[in-house]
Formats: structure tokens, sequence, C-alpha cells
């Protein structure tokens, strides 16, 4: 199965792939809607460069008591006419990539609009063992 | 406004207040927004003739049209202010991730007045905002505040002043996510004498346009084809410091307070000297370039050395150790001191001393009295109390005037005007001061293909470069991303609810560029004050491919004459009724 997979010693830092999730998932610029979060800060030990991407783990799948959240063909799909907001899904994604909105969450659809935008191959969408 | 919030934060340190108002739309119209923004408010708002280190001057927070979008190279913010050191016009700009936090926090600009009657930080948390004690911070150096607001406040992105700004050094900076500055002009002073520490922000918001999915792709395809190409690559590849080897090579590398154009030890220093200390790439927000190289050596590591760093605390130093540079760089930006004047400030007393004019007790390549500069500098201690004024006032109080290397009070950057006659134009014709930001012919010039050695169509070339950087520093877009005024049109086009032409943009660059100089005329300035420092004339160069070579003062006033004609100014500077109604200032 293929997934997204970050590669952090590649990372620059520059936000554009939160961008580029947002706007294609989202219709705005807003990093903190994005289905995926990147860090690269400094703390006192120097400089921390992070990334957690869906890797399809399949926790929200299971954890879902509605079945709002369907996995076809290596893909996730979000039925927002079932969700119930319980917020479970938020909880148990081991990555926190699931977005919580006012109304229903966001999933990561492996739309790819971050690695396209990635300029470095920080991101990159490759076989993943599962 | 579309990609505007349409929104100003006003915030009055004397009374504690804050407020909103609407963006100036007919303003935003002639003068998009950063440099040229907040030039038009100060010029608008600030009494001519104000103390900048009074509480009447005002700092101003200026995003741009695209801050925060996906536009690429669109991260950079505009400070500015009236200068501490000149006098003049002062704007600045920062890279890293402020902001765009602002502009999701609701707001195109934050205009601060007033000061506060104790040391304090702001907070801006979307549209609360709070005046908060910085009694445990003052004293601090920057890092130091950054971290200790992190613990407090969580994931907010940070300007802060160290020791320099408290103590209201004309080259104290403002620093950001430890490493970015807004570095030249004292605007670091400006928020010490506000008694302001910092300014944090966090945004929860976005922005939203019509067709976002269609925009984005149409600007990822600008990014690979237009950004993301050999001639901004080098960003990525090697960062400033490549230009350490262009300027040994053309003999314009400042050595020992400029009295040399190359440094005997210059692979110190060089760009495949700072790549053997690379630990990571960084960029600012929305960046694919990531110019910035995070370096460890030894026991010290930075985000830089930046060329003019290399330059002005390396060679013009006489200091060959990249380590010493690295660890100088470090204490510069925790300090918050402007690297290029601090540079220019050693590297001036190191020549006072060996030349037995004043004894400073540091000499060329002297290492360990070089570290001990930015801590006394900045805090005014020691041979620190004379230095922290800059070159100007040494030069007033001890001598060597004709090598005190500044003009208008701002030292000079890291190009030699004896072997780059425009550089010299473009230092003298600055607004504030001797900027290599404000257009850098030396890239066509001296590392190019056009005679460094005339003053022939020099002046029409600065003016060029002026008001592109002007227009580009209005819409915000970083100067490393080399695109041309038609891209910037159509880039713009996607984002405003109207058509921008090139010709619109080209018009607001001189419109910027002729209010920053309008702002100086208000306060005194004409063109006496567009003259570089006597070595620059008198003094021959020794060594490399600048060898014998001046900029005689007779070409420079022949540069100056046919710039002032070409801009539409009288001979002695001062802006004609004529181009002031034509630009509509």
């Amino acid at each position: 199965m293929k997934a997204l997979v970050f590669h952090e010693k590649k990372c620059i830092g520059c936000k554009l792939c939160h961008l580029a999730c947002s706007a294609q998932n989202e219709e705005i610029f807003n990093p903190r809607l994005a289905r995926l979060v990147i860090t690269s800060c400094y703390d006192r030990d120097g400089l921390i460069v992070e990334g957690q991407v869906c890797d399809l783990c399949m926790s929200c799948v299971e954890a879902c008591p509605v079945d709002a959240i369907i996995e076809k063909n290596g893909r996730l799909s979000f039925l927002e006419d079932l969700c119930t907001d319980c917020g479970l899904c938020v909880d148990v994604c081991p990555n926190q990539v699931i977005v919580k909105k006012d109304r229903g969450i966001g999933v990561c659809v492996q739309c790819r609009s971050c690695a396209n935008w990635c300029p470095t191959e920080a991101l990159t969408f490759e076989e993943v063992n599962k | 406004m579309m990609a505007y919030t349409g929104k100003v934060l006003r915030i009055d340190l004397t009374t504690g207040k804050a407020s909103t108002e609407p963006l100036n739309k007919e303003w935003a119209k002639e003068y998009l927004g950063g440099k040229g923004l907040s030039i038009k408010y100060l010029y608008e708002e600030l009494k001519p003739g104000v103390d900048p280190l009074s509480a009447d001057n005002k700092l101003i927070l200026m995003t741009g049209p695209m801050t925060g979008t996906i536009v690429p190279n669109s991260g950079k913010l505009a400070i500015a202010a009236k200068s501490p050191a000149t006098g003049t016009i002062l704007d600045c700009s920062i890279g890293g991730h402020f902001a765009n936090e602002l502009k999701y926090a609701g707001y195109d600009a934050v205009i601060i007045e007033g000061k506060a009657k104790a040391p304090v930080y702001l907070f801006i948390d979307d549209d609360i905002v709070e005046m908060r004690s910085a009694a445990d911070l003052w004293g601090k150096g920057a890092h130091e505040t950054e971290h200790l607001i992190a613990d407090a406040l969580g994931d907010v992105i940070t300007l802060a002043i160290g020791q320099a700004g408290e103590n209201l050094l004309p080259m104290a900076c403002i620093s950001s996510e430890l490493y970015r500055q807004a570095g030249r002009g004292g605007i670091g002073a400006v928020m010490g004498s506000k008694n302001l520490k910092a300014v944090a922000v966090w945004g929860s918001g976005g922005i939203e346009i019509p067709n976002i999915r269609k925009v984005s792709a149409a600007l990822n395809k600008i990014k690979r084809e237009d950004t993301m190409t050999d001639d901004n690559m080098w960003a990525y590849s090697d960062g400033t410091p490549m230009i350490v080897d262009l300027s040994q090579s053309t003999g314009i590398l400042p050595t020992r307070n400029f009295q040399e154009g190359t440094f005997d030890q210059y692979k110190n220093i060089n760009s495949d000297a700072v790549k053997g200390t690379l630990k990571a790439k960084k960029a600012c927000y929305a960046c694919p370039l990531a110019c910035s190289n995070y370096v460890k050596k030894g026991k010290t590591e930075v985000e830089g050395p930046e060329y003019e760093t290399l330059a002005l605390c390396g060679s013009n130093c006489g200091i060959g150790d990249l380590e010493a540079v690295i660890e100088f760089n470090r204490l510069c930006d925790d300090y918050c001191l402007d690297t290029i004047s601090a540079g220019n400030v050693v590297a001036f007393a190191m020549e006072l001393t060996e030349k037995g004019i004043h004894d400073f007790g540091i000499r060329f390549g002297d290492v360990d009295n070089f570290l001990k500069m930015p801590g006394l500098i900045s805090t005014r201690e020691g041979t620190g109390a004379d230095l922290a004024e800059g070159v100007r006032a040494i030069a007033k109080k001890y001598g060597g005037n004709d090598f005190a290397m500044q003009v208008k009070g701002l030292e000079i950057p890291g190009y030699e005007p004896r072997g780059s006659w425009s550089m010299g134009l473009a230092y003298g014709t600055a607004d504030r001061g001797a900027c290599h930001m404000r257009a850098w012919p030396a890239a066509v010039e001296a590392f190019g293909d056009i005679d460094p050695f005339t003053s022939e169509g020099k002046a029409e070339l600065v003016i060029g470069m002026q008001d592109d950087n002007a227009v580009k520093f209005s819409a915000i877009f970083c100067d490393f991303w080399a695109l041309s005024t038609e891209r910037m049109a159509e880039i713009l086009s996607m984002l405003l609810d109207r058509e921008v032409t090139a010709a619109e943009l080209t018009k607001i660059g001189e419109r910027v560029y002729n209010l920053a100089r309008l702002f100086n005329e208000r306060e005194g300035f004409e063109r006496k004050d567009d003259y570089l420092p006597e070595r620059i004339y008198s003094d021959k160069l020794t060594t490399g491919a600048t060898e014998g070579k001046l900029l005689p003062r007779e070409e420079y006033d022949k540069m100056l004459a046919e710039y002032y004609q070409l801009r539409g100014w009288d001979e002695n500077g001062i802006i004609t009724d004529m181009k002031k109604k034509e630009l509509n200032l």
C-alpha cells in the first residue's frame, strides 16, 4: 500500500505542505486546518524538526462507532452525514493529524497536495509496509 | 479586499489600550503593504522632527497582501519607525513566521504608539490583545526571552529585543525565532525606548480567496518553473556565503575596516567552509528556497552566518576563524546587535587602536577580544560605552572621520564601493543610510558584465533596482526570488479583487521610493547627506582586482547629479513639485 512518508532530514520548515493541504481540502490558507503536522523550530537544545502524516494505520476507522470514516483502496473517506461529532477519531489518531472542525472532522485523503508542493521531497507518497 | 484582512491593530502603550480600525484602502492601493504602506502611515502620523527614542515615535509591523498565502517567498514582515541611528525613515524586513501568524490573527498591521510605564510584552491572541509584565524578561537576551515566552504561552511566534535594544543602541535589532533579524538602523532601540520587550502572536484564522484550488495549482507551477530555477537555487545550495568568493575575486570584500578589498584568509570563511559546518537548511514561511544554513562548529551554533556577517565580522575585522565568526554572530543575535554595524564598529575600533588615535584594546585578528565585544557593546561596559554609539559618534569623539565607514550614520555593508561604483551610489542614495537592500547593483556590475569602474549608466541602473525592490518589499516578496514585475503583477492579480499591471507596480515602486525620500527631506536631509566616507574617494586599494582603485569624488558627483536628474529631483536632491504631483505625493 502507498502512503505519505515524511523525511525529516530534508524538511526546511517552509510549511507549504500545510498551506497546500488546507487550500485543497478546506478551501482556505490556514495551516492549522491541515491534515498533517510538520514542526520546525528552535528550543533550548537547538533545531527540532518533526513531522506527522497519516500513515493509514486505520485507528480512526476502527474507533469510529458509526462508520463515518471508511477506507477504500488505500484512501480514507469521511461521511459527514453519519458523524455524531463524538471526537473519538481525533483522540485515537496516534499522529494527531485529524482536524476537528465546527461540524465533523477532516482526515487525510492521500490527495498528495502536500507532497506535490514540498520543494525538497521531504514528503513523498511511497510504498509502506502494512 | 480579498487577501487583505482590512484591519489594523493600534496599541497605545502609554494607556495600555488596544483598538482596531479599517486599513486605509486608498493607501493600500497606492502603496500595497510592507515597506510602502508602513512608510505612508509613518509619513502621515509622525510629527516632523520627532525624537526617534521618544514616546512620539511609532513602531509599525506591516504585512503584505500575499502574507499567509501559498505564494512562494511571501513570508517576510516589514517593521518600520523613524531611525534612532540616522534620523531617516527606517523600514526593516524580517523573515521567519511572524508575518503569517499576525495575518492569521486577523491583522494586516500593528501600529505601536506611546511608552509603557514599566517593561511589558504584548500577546496578540486573535482578537485578544494583552499587555503583560516583562519585569522577569528585562535584562535577558532575545534567545532566553523567546524561550521563556514559549514556556508561558506555548505555540506562539515572537519578536524580541535583547540588551542592546533595552540600552537604546543605534545598532540594536529585533530578533525572531532566535536567528531572524530586523537588523538595521536601531529598530530594536525603538522597542526598547517604549519599554516593549517582545511581541508574541498566535492566530487561528486563515485567508480565503476565490478559486483557491485553481490559484494554488497555478502558483505551484510558477514555483517550479520560476522560483526553483538556477537563478534562485543558489539560496538552497549555498545561501549568501557564496558571495565571499565572488567578492574576494573581484576585490570588493571589505577587509580590515575597508583598508583592502581582499582577505588572505577568505577560504576560512567562504561558502565551502560554512558548508563544512552545515546541520540543516531552514526556510521562512512559504519559501521553497531555504537560504538559511543552520550550522554548528565546536561549541557554538547559529542559523547563519550570512555573507554580511562573514564580511563585516570576518574579513573586515581581520578574523579568519569561522568558529569565532559563528560565535560572534550568535552573540549578536542574542544581544540583538546588527552584525553589519557591529562588525563595522569593531573594525573601526581596531583601526583607531592600530593607528594610535585611541586605544580600544583590540587589534585586527584578535579573536579573544573580538568575542568580548558584543557583550561589552550591548551593555555599554568598558570600551563598549563608546562603541555602542556607532562609528559616526566614535569618530566625532576620537577622530578618524575619513575612515568611519558610514552614510547618514548607518554603517556600510559588505561591498567595497571602490570596486563597485554603482554600490557607492546605492549606499549614498539608500533611504535609510548605507544599505545594500535598496539596490544591489554589484550583482550585475562587479559580479556581472558591467564595468565597475565607470560612472556611466550607473544612475539608471541604481534607480531601476531601487524602484524594483521598493515594490517588491511593499508587495512583500523576498528579494532572493529574482522575479519580474510582470510575474509580480500576475500573482497579485490572482489575490486582489482587481487586475494589477506591471506598469502600475513600477509606478508604485517609484512612489514608495520617493515617499521615503520625502520623509527624509522633511527631516532636513539633502544632497550633502548623500556622500560616502572620504576613504572611498581618496585611499587607493592595494590588493587584488581593485589594486590602485578609488571612486573619485568627481565621478561620484557625476553619478549623483545624473541620479537626481533621472529621479526628477533638483540638484540639491529635493523632489520637484512636478514629480510629487506625478506620483500623487
